[in-house]
């Protein structure tokens, strides 16, 4: 049912709308992370971070189905893996198998915590970036838990810490964290094996992409790339060293040195992560 | 209409969480749906331009708060992309159930593409064109899959909660 409108007052309503639209871009654009603006969109995620947190609890299990159902077309080739994984898939939606599962990965987290970081505080995933064009989690701590932005992020087992990404929005219960794969995101790394350090970017739905600063290394493809620690002025660098971040996946020829690049697979498993660590002091990996 | 303005932010918010959570699991080729664009484009045909465009204005705005950019860029899409559905649907005459998936589809290419050229211009936009190309086709492509699903469900939800029930005999 279309109900008769007199065009006129629709056409001021939408003018009003598209003004007051630009009005808020322009303010946000101006002030940043300082404004009003800013206030009201950590006063909306705190609002929502506990009904992703509810909401992720209900669906994680099927979402995980599916991730498995999406990930299964690359295995085709290897049947053997494939009729693996269907087993895995069907133990999975069994929940007591699929509690184990969470429980086992929490025991390596909090042993790898131990190990890199006591101080660090351990969270859960509770939503992902709503857009195509950022990619981003919300986990369950935020300032509350001491938490603040620019904090490393990572993940992984006992012994081999995975760098995740770091943290760009704080509020009270709940924090943003930038993943290493979103266009917007570098970190400084090197290659296993190697004297070969550079820049990693990250790509998107794409692997990861590094850039050379050494002449004349070979890279032969499968070298893990870690992160780097630096220090500029007495300051240390971001991340704790020795972080791993993915393996060579490509190397990229060029004729021009500044031009070479290698693609890095991520090691971390973004569809499927749970548990993750925000490291709150500056420690060797 | 206050009973209105509750079933819109219902039907918001429920989106928004679905967006964040579920979906990122299901993806189309990679790419998530934007189920803003979709809600936005069914109440426009539902309801027509000024609900499309109030729709519209609303859901962009809850999205661009959850997003670490530059906030009120999806909401001057939607805005546009409402009220521009609200009208096709007065001048189109065609009783084919088809329709809505249709205008779903074209909508949502119209405005994510619309949305990608207004943060390229404000220096937002780190994309690469051709990745730009394929999340405008794909995202236009699964929110008309979804269609189907949702158009129905928006259809009795917003019905149920008209101010003045028609009784016809």
């Amino acid at each position: 049912m279309v109900t008769r409108q007199r065009p006129r007052s629709t056409r001021l309503l939408v003018v009003a709308l598209v003004s007051i639209s630009l009005a808020v871009i322009t303010l946000d654009y101006r002030q940043g992370d300082a404004g009003p603006l800013a206030g009201v969109g950590t006063a909306a995620k705190s609002v929502m971070a506990p009904m992703q947190r509810a909401v992720t609890t209900v669906i994680e299990p099927v979402g995980d189905f599916f991730s498995g159902l999406a990930h299964l077309p690359s295995l085709a080739d290897e049947n053997e893996r494939l009729t693996e994984e269907n087993d895995a898939l069907r133990g999975q939606i069994a929940s007591d198998a699929y509690e184990q599962e969470q429980y086992r990965g929490l025991l390596d987290l909090m042993e790898l915590r131990g190990s890199l970081d006591p101080t660090s505080v351990p969270a859960l995933v509770i939503a992902n970036g709503i857009s195509n064009f950022e990619y981003t989690i919300t986990i369950d701590k935020g300032s509350n838990a001491g938490i603040e932005v620019d904090q490393p992020v990572a993940t992984g087992f006992p012994g081999s810490p995975m760098l995740v990404g770091r943290v760009v929005q704080v509020t009270p219960s709940s924090s943003d964290v930038r993943l290493i794969i979103d266009r917007d995101y570098a970190v400084a790394a090197t290659v296993e094996g190697t004297e070969e350090a550079g820049l990693v970017e990250g790509q998107g739905d794409q692997d990861l992409r590094m850039s050379l600063v050494g002449e004349g290394t070979v890279i032969e493809g499968d070298e893990s790339v870690f992160t780097q620690g630096y220090e500029v002025n007495g300051e240390a660098g971001l991340y704790p060293p020795g972080m791993l971040i993915g393996q060579v996946s490509r190397t990229i020829e060029a004729e021009n040195v500044t031009q070479q690049y290698v693609e890095v697979r991520p090691a971390v498993d973004f569809e499927t992560l749970q548990f993750v660590l925000v490291l709150q002091a500056r420690t060797e990996a | 209409m206050t009973r209105r303005v509750l079933v819109t932010i219902v039907v918001i918010v429920t989106a928004l969480l679905l967006q964040s959570t579920l979906f990122w699991n299901l993806k189309l080729l990679g790419v998530r749906p934007e189920l803003m664009y979709l809600i936005t484009i069914v109440i426009a045909i539902l309801e027509g331009p000024n609900e499309g465009a109030i729709t519209g204005f609303a859901a962009g705005l809850a999205q661009d708060f959850m997003l670490n950019q530059p906030k009120g860029i999806t909401a001057l899409t939607l805005t546009l992309v409402g009220y521009a559905a609200g009208l096709a649907r007065q001048y189109i005459v065609s009783p084919s159930p088809l329709l809505p998936t249709i205008l779903v589809g074209v909508g949502t290419a119209a405005g994510i593409a619309f949305y990608q050229v207004v943060a390229f211009l404000l220096g937002q936009l780190e994309e690469t064109f051709s990745y730009a190309i394929r999340v405008t086709l794909l995202t236009a492509l699964y929110n008309a899959i979804l269609t189907p699903i949702v158009y129905p469900l928006l259809r009795r939800v917003i019905e149920g909660s008209r101010p003045t029930r028609v009784v016809r005999f």
